[in-house]
């Protein structure tokens, strides 16, 4: 399988590195993504995913709209394209 | 309708609404109305933690060199934090308990509550090692105005549910007259004064606490008071839980999902339920003026606390659906981040107390397969 693009607004495009989490891929690439609790239950990372699918690596507490994941939790498993809110 | 302790009737309470359907019986957690506060419940007593675990004895040092305008800010927000703790331990059993109905959210109301107890006795735990006579600061707490004001916001809507619900127990729905006093105990009523009481509590968690957390994590920054930012931080831990389960009350209320009156009352109540997070946030900015009235510290000041305060409402109220109150602006205190995540940092076990490292979590599920990643 091809190794996992991740398309940002307002931001690069970069190949997923396998960190553990797209949070943390997010940070390596020193792109501000928002978080908390790093543990799924505050909400804070919730960006919205726009192309792509990714997989939960985690379990989360909180209930997402359509299109919308927690960075905190998930690892990327196809290309993905996401929103980062701009506040 | 008055109170069981044990309603001997045999109804599937998966089929009860959160609130003011029939008393909860058999407290049960094999199958559950919304699974998520089996999971918060879980996820809590994951967290348990003691405030013993944590050595205090270089923050006595620390305290003791300090100007006095900062023992001024840190001690306030230890008080302010004593207080809500103190409301919080208690009330969510005193007031949500007689009116739930669903097992597994009874269950997260006693969790939650018990948890707060062990905030309380962290605050102790500190008071009592950085100062040879703790009574001089529980006492204050009572007769400190700044407090005091507070204090009336955060209990009122909880005084006045319990009130209600207390008369409904004995007299059931309807108007009724005590005392000369006229109550409202429409099932409308109590629906809507839980409504704004929820709000209320949601507040507490989100808003109110993390103007005090925010100075504890500045102090640690600076390397000073660090046993006492960790213990905070283990107690910000908790209150991001608390916070998620009002979250999900409300929402789930909000959504008529459960009971389509509270779709109504949610709608009816927005502007009550605003007032209430901007009241919240004004007197937090006025209680951050309050800590600094003396002197700054270090990396924070009253506008830099006051910016954080409309930062966080904004995020809080987005949370619940709400437009945002205050202008959108960057986090002013990006380093908060850090210090609210529950496991980026890494440190040796006999070194330090691990905030990540988690009770009862072992999985006895081992499959072959685990170990193909192992390499001999």
């Amino acid at each position: 399988m091809a190794i996992p693009r991740i398309k940002v607004n307002h931001f690069h495009t970069f190949y997923y590195q396998y960190e553990s989490t797209l949070l943390d891929a997010l940070e390596v690439q020193e792109i501000p993504a928002p978080y908390n609790c790093r543990g799924g239950y505050c909400g804070c990372c919730k960006v919205r995913l726009i192309d792509g699918e990714v997989e939960y690596v985690r379990e989360t507490l909180l209930d997402m709209d359509e299109g919308e994941i927690l960075t905190c939790c998930c690892v990327p498993k196809t290309h993905i394209e996401i929103e980062i809110s701009e506040s | 309708m008055s109170y069981s302790t044990f309603n001997p009737s045999a109804h599937d309470a998966t089929l009860e609404p959160m609130f003011f359907g029939r008393s909860v019986n058999v407290a049960r957690y094999d199958k559950q109305k919304y699974p998520i506060f089996e999971k918060l419940i879980e996820k809590q007593l994951s967290f348990f933690w003691r405030p013993e675990e944590v050595d205090l004895s270089t923050d006595r040092k620390d305290f003791m060199n300090m100007p006095e305008h900062e023992q001024h800010i840190f001690l306030s927000n230890l008080k302010y934090q004593t207080l809500l703790d103190s409301v919080q331990g208690r009330s969510p059993n005193v007031a949500f308990l007689p009116i739930v109905s669903l097992p597994e959210l009874e269950t997260w109301f006693e969790t939650w509550a018990f948890s707060e107890t062990i905030h309380s006795r962290s605050y102790t735990h500190i008071i009592r090692n950085i100062i040879t006579e703790p009574s001089e600061v529980f006492d204050q707490i009572v007769t400190n105005e700044e407090i005091v004001k507070r204090a009336a916001a955060v209990t009122r809507l909880y005084d006045e549910l319990i009130e209600l619900t207390s008369v409904f127990s004995v007299h059931g729905a309807g108007q009724h007259v005590i005392a000369g006093k006229t109550y409202d105990v429409s099932m409308r009523n109590l629906k809507k004064k839980l409504y704004l009481t929820m709000v209320s509590v949601n507040v507490l968690e989100a808003i109110r606490f993390y103007v005090s957390f925010a100075c504890s994590f500045a102090f640690a920054e600076r390397a000073i008071m660090e046993g006492n930012a960790k213990i905070i931080k283990l107690i910000a831990r908790d209150e991001a839980l608390h916070l998620t389960g009002t979250q999900h009350i409300l929402n789930i209320l909000a959504s008529g999902a459960d009971d389509p009156d509270f779709k109504e009352i949610a709608l009816e109540c927005k502007d009550e339920a605003i007032a209430i997070f901007a009241e919240a946030a004004q007197q937090e900015k006025e209680w951050s003026s309050y800590l600094f009235r003396d002197g700054s510290m270090i990396g924070l000041n009253a506008k830099i606390l006051s910016d954080y305060v409309e930062y966080i409402t904004n995020v809080r109220m987005r949370a619940l659906g709400f437009e945002d109150m205050f202008p959108a602006a960057q986090n002013p205190l990006p380093w908060m981040n850090a210090w609210l995540s529950s496991d980026n940092v890494q440190v040796a076990p006999q070194e330090s107390e691990i905030s990540s490292y988690l009770v009862g979590q072992i999985d006895n599920q081992v499959d072959d397969s685990d170990f193909d990643d192992f390499d001999l």
